[in-house]
């Protein structure tokens, strides 16, 4: 799902709003010329693209994307093709897991939806349902993964002399090949077969920096999506309703505010035994939502008091479309500037926990294989210093300037008048 | 010379001196009667509207005119109930549309007033459209909302609305934002928006004042020709006696929470009986004389938090000031406004004056209005319309239709 939002963000900024728009359009000027409509949206996307700070950052995060939606294509100990003892197989394909199907099968499904822009809300949703009801149960029927993986067979077997023919992927080696069967494996220095070097445990270092951007990006996406959700709601529950509500939300804010979060997500983690990515997420996300909030609320305030939502009243509408049609909407476009810091920072907070041993135990993630830096308290060991701490910088920076290229174009002082 | 307004003649002068012994002809549409308002603040409760009580009736111009902050808006505002709660609130008085006491309807009933009867424009047209949509989806929110019609169809009923206020183009223009257009354009968008569920009576909150003054007089035009072809009622919120001369058919005037005169147009410009009304009339400049210096009025509009005692214009008024001139030392007292001293009349500074009908068809308050003691304090009704005047181009024989149309050309 995160990934989802992922390609949204790279791809396809504003995949869905003008579909309907366009539709309208057409078929009232049956046929004949359209203007073309500058949509404040999309004004100010292509305001975010042609900005260079952006493209680098959106460059960069479209490189980290493709990583988690590929992982198993780009680094794998199981080859793409093997020819042994006269036949043909594709270990690879056998071996792949659910959710990189589930990956895979929303990659596509958003690159032909954003792709189409002919296709109407109807058949955007008929494809979305498709794939959904169809592709997934038989992929996941088709697909039986074997829970026992054995990587050092296919050296084996290459050293016995069974295999004809073996394609790999670019990176022959798995986050979790240990290199068992390899002496002195562990902690080794760049070179031509661990393009980046190996960890304490053998594992290549690339491949486990690639594997672990999925971790990063679904943790930036989901906590931040939570956060927004809950902030959104008694942010604006706040500024339209004013009096009472407002007075005691406040209060429940700073309650939040005066929480430190690291500390909290300490306890969390320490006290429930089994660790969960999806625990993270709902930790950080629950209590990072108070800066939505904050600011969902001060937006109202301003939004009620606008003249087009006293239009909006006087014209009789209801409290319902007032609230979503008018206000929301409005206010919806600063708190997207917010949010992509907020991933950022999310990110950052997912590093500083597994670094500090409070992550995943079986998977890795940036922060732990930082931590593996350290050797076991033998020294540092620089490679594994740097390269992780580089994608997380990287990322980090890269939202922050994407994030800052949304808020310029959005920001109605710095546009240029047209 | 007078500020005369630029109908010719009164045709039609039916005003009501008394409610009980001439049954007017036809109901006011909307009658507000003894309507306060007040505003809960950290300094205590204000009252912006007070004791103030007009009617507006079918096919009529009302228009309520007065210095920002006397209370003119927040009138406007409460009869389609858009103060905020708290802080605002009604403290007494009646709404009446069409009989209806809408300060007495739920949410929800107040909900299908809103837009379908009671449509409201305001000041300002270049925020008063939602800039995330096209025009079209919002006019076409509305149409659908009120008048219960497929999108097709309100599209149809929105283009319609925008060909009306004179948008060129409909078709093409219905689709573009808000930031695409002027501000002209916005204002005749909004009408459109007002206009397209047929209200009966149009709130024009100060609908010009935003705008250059040949697109006002264009705005006006649009509203005057829009009325007469659909009969309805506006509520012309305003500051401009310009305005008003043009457009209104029966005025009040507002000072200080209050409606201190009320008129017929024609009757207000020719004899102001309020010495508010006539400082108004001093202070528009005139082409006919040549003043160096423009007559103002001494003084600024008191705030709402604490009004003067008893009529609030006496710190203000040369009437009382020159009344004060020749009489007594004990009948007088002396009031500090604007940085100087003087003395005005001890009942002017203690006796707040009701509105009194003065004379046929006008009311004032004011105690130094001669027939004021004598005057019955009666709820002002006036169901007054303007002359139609029409244009001829050029001494041309106007067809015959075109007199009767009633639209200037």
């Amino acid at each position: 799902m995160s990934i989802e939002a992922a390609e949204a963000l790279d791809r396809a900024p504003d995949p869905a709003a003008p579909h309907s728009r366009r539709e309208r359009t057409e078929r009232l000027d049956d046929g004949d010329r359209e203007p073309p409509p500058r949509n404040f949206l999309r004004q100010a996307v292509l305001d975010t693209v042609t900005s260079r700070g952006a493209r680098a950052g959106l460059t960069w995060l479209a490189i980290v994307a493709a990583w988690a939606v590929f992982a198993p294509f780009i680094a794998n100990s199981h080859p793409i093709l093997l020819k042994m003892n006269g036949t043909w197989s594709s270990p690879l394909w056998r071996y792949l897991t659910g959710s990189d199907i589930i990956l895979l099968i929303t990659f596509f499904t958003v690159t032909i939806l954003a792709a189409g822009r002919w296709f109407s809300p109807l058949a955007s949703l008929g494809i979305i349902a498709g794939m959904l009801v169809v592709v997934v149960p038989l992929c996941m029927l088709v697909t039986r993964t074997p829970t026992n993986v054995v990587y050092e067979q296919y050296r084996e077997w290459a050293a016995e002399g069974k295999v004809q023919k073996a394609w790999y992927a670019p990176i022959p080696y798995s986050p979790n090949d240990r290199l068992r069967d390899v002496r002195d494996a562990r902690l080794k220095p760049p070179s031509r077969q661990h393009w980046l070097g190996t960890d304490t445990n053998g594992a290549d270092l690339f491949s486990n920096i690639i594997h672990a951007s999925r971790i990063a990006l679904s943790v930036g996406f989901i906590s931040t999506g939570i956060a927004v959700v809950i902030g959104v709601f008694v942010g604006g529950l706040m500024g339209y309703f004013v009096g009472a509500v407002d007075l005691f939300g406040m209060r429940l804010i700073e309650i939040f505010e005066a929480i430190p979060r690291l500390l909290l997500l300490f306890t969390v983690t320490a006290f429930i035994q089994e660790r969960s990515i999806y625990l993270l997420m709902t930790v950080i996300g629950l209590t990072g939502w108070t800066g939505y909030a904050r600011f969902l609320r001060g937006e109202f305030l301003t939004l009620r008091k606008l003249d087009f939502v006293q239009a909006a009243v006087a014209a009789g509408l209801p409290r319902r479309l007032i609230l979503f049609r008018h206000m929301l909407i409005n206010a919806l476009t600063p708190i997207l500037v917010n949010t992509t810091f907020g991933v950022a920072s999310a990110i950052l907070v997912e590093s500083i926990l597994t670094f500090l041993g409070l992550g995943l135990v079986n998977e890795s993630s940036w922060g732990s294989l930082l931590n593996q830096a350290r050797a076991g308290g033998a020294g540092v060991v620089l490679t594994i210093a740097i390269f992780p701490g580089l994608a997380i910088f990287l990322t980090v920076f890269a939202y922050n300037l994407v994030g800052e290229a949304v808020r310029d174009a959005l920001d109605p002082k710095l546009r240029k008048r047209d | 010379m007078r500020w005369t307004p630029s109908c010719a003649s009164v045709t039609e002068l039916t005003a009501t001196r008394d409610n009980r012994t001439m049954p007017t002809p036809s109901q006011p549409l909307l009658e507000v009667s003894n309507l306060t308002i007040g505003f809960d603040t950290n300094r205590g409760e204000i009252r912006p509207v007070n004791d103030v009580s007009f009617s507006v009736f079918p096919g009529q111009t009302v228009a309520i005119v007065g210095e920002s902050g006397c209370g003119k808006s927040v009138t406007a505002m409460s009869i389609l109930r858009l103060i905020p709660s708290p802080p605002g609130k009604v403290i007494g008085g009646r709404v009446l549309m069409e009989g209806r006491d809408l300060l007495t309807l739920s949410e929800r009933e107040m909900r299908g007033v809103r837009g379908k009867e009671i449509a409201m424009i305001f000041q300002e047209p270049m925020t008063s459209l939602n800039p995330v949509y096209s025009i079209g989806d919002q006019i076409v929110e509305a149409i659908t909302l009120h008048q219960g019609v497929s999108s097709r169809e309100a599209y149809r009923i929105a283009e319609e609305a925008l060909h009306d206020v004179g948008i060129a183009d409909p078709r093409r223009r219905i689709h573009e934002y808000p930031h695409q257009m002027s501000g002209g354009m916005r204002q005749r968008v909004m009408i459109a928006m007002a206009l397209s569920c047929r209200p009966k009576l149009l709130i024009a909150d100060e609908p010009t004042t935003a705008l250059d003054v040949t697109i006002q007089a264009q705005i006006l035009e649009l509203l005057r020709k829009l009325q007469k072809e659909r009969g309805m009622s506006i509520l012309l919120i305003t500051h401009d006696l310009g305005v008003v001369a043009e457009n209104a058919d029966v005025v009040g005037v507002m000072y200080a929470s209050r409606i201190v005169e009320f008129a017929t147009v024609e009757d207000l410009f020719d004899r102001p009986q309020h010495p508010y009304t006539e400082g108004l009339f001093r202070s528009v400049p005139k082409l006919s004389t040549d003043e160096g210096r423009l007559a103002t009025i001494a003084g600024t509009v008191p705030n709402p938090a604490k009004f003067p005692t008893g009529c609030k214009f006496h710190p203000r008024c040369p009437r009382t000031r020159d009344a004060a001139a020749r009489v007594a030392p004990a009948d007088v007292v002396e009031v500090r406004s604007a940085g100087e001293q003087f003395n005005v009349l001890k009942t002017c500074a203690t006796r707040e004056p009701e509105l009194r009908e003065v004379g046929p068809s006008h009311w004032a308050s004011c105690l130094l209005v001669e027939s004021f003691e004598r005057s019955p304090v009666t709820t002002p009704r006036l169901r007054h319309r303007r002359a139609v005047e029409p244009v001829v181009i050029d001494g041309a024989a106007p067809p015959p239709g075109a007199l009767t149309t009633g639209m200037t050309l």
